[in-house]
């Protein structure tokens, strides 16, 4: 099967956007966190993930309305990070495979 | 590429705590002024921050969103009068006003808003380590 790892790294890129809103909203009152669901299939190709933050539920509100969870967020960063590393990692072999089939098999 | 608008977003974040961390500063200096152009004590400032949408970014959803600093809030309380009777900003019982400042929270403020600027430059030292790692699939 193959996976659209262009797809893969759009929604990394989507999340990672949304978690650097949080962290920058951390002191901003009444705002919630927004997180973007994984959808299930990456199958599927598309080019530019689309999906919308929501609110993300179940995270207790300060007094000034404001819910960002600053350990979270920083979790969540580290995350993404490691994912697109991992992405970007398994790209590479892709075009590596490329790379070879246009070389006619020489090593480069 | 969108980590670039991530890169702003943080970007924004950094501004708006930086503005704080000034605000807190001018607080801290004014603690003891009783004189001001206005007329009266230095009155306490703090920053009032809002979302905001970031430049070039975001054109089909504002739910994820930079901050700004909507508004500088002035204390309108009343000043804490001191019985100073030989300040030349007495009043005729000799109390003056002086503004209500506490330096201990205006530091656990300042702390806040340092907090604040390092998670924000943590997040760009990120989000360009992972463009960096995009532009490193043409090697």
């Amino acid at each position: 099967m193959h996976v659209d790892l262009g797809a893969y790294l759009s929604y990394l890129t989507r999340r990672q956007e949304v978690v650097a809103s949080n962290i920058a909203n951390a002191d901003t009152p009444g705002y919630k966190t927004h997180d973007v669901g994984m959808p299930g299939d990456f199958s599927t190709a598309f080019a530019q993930f689309t999906a919308l933050p929501e609110e993300t539920p179940g995270l207790v509100s300060r007094n000034d309305g404001n819910n960002v969870s600053i350990d979270r967020e920083s979790r969540l960063l580290a995350e993404n990070d490691i994912r697109f590393n991992l992405a970007t990692q398994l790209l590479r072999g892709e075009i590596r495979t490329y790379k070879m089939a246009i070389e006619e098999g020489r090593d480069s | 590429m969108s980590l670039f608008s991530a890169i702003s977003v943080s970007a924004s974040g950094m501004e708006a705590q930086r503005v704080r961390a000034e605000l807190i500063a001018g607080n801290l200096a004014n603690a003891d002024t009783t004189r001001t152009p206005d007329g009266g004590p230095y009155r306490r400032r703090d920053a009032v921050f809002t979302t905001a949408p970031v430049e070039g970014s975001f054109a089909d959803n504002l739910a994820a969103a930079g901050v700004r600093v909507a508004s500088i809030s002035v204390d309108a309380s009343d000043p804490e009068r001191r019985y100073l009777p030989g300040h030349p900003d007495a009043d005729k019982d000799g109390y003056v006003a002086f503004p209500k400042i506490h330096p201990p929270e205006e530091m656990v403020d300042l702390m806040g808003a340092s907090r604040g600027y390092e998670a924000n430059v943590a997040a760009i030292a990120t989000v360009k380590d992972m463009i960096g790692r995009a532009l490193d699939l043409f090697k």
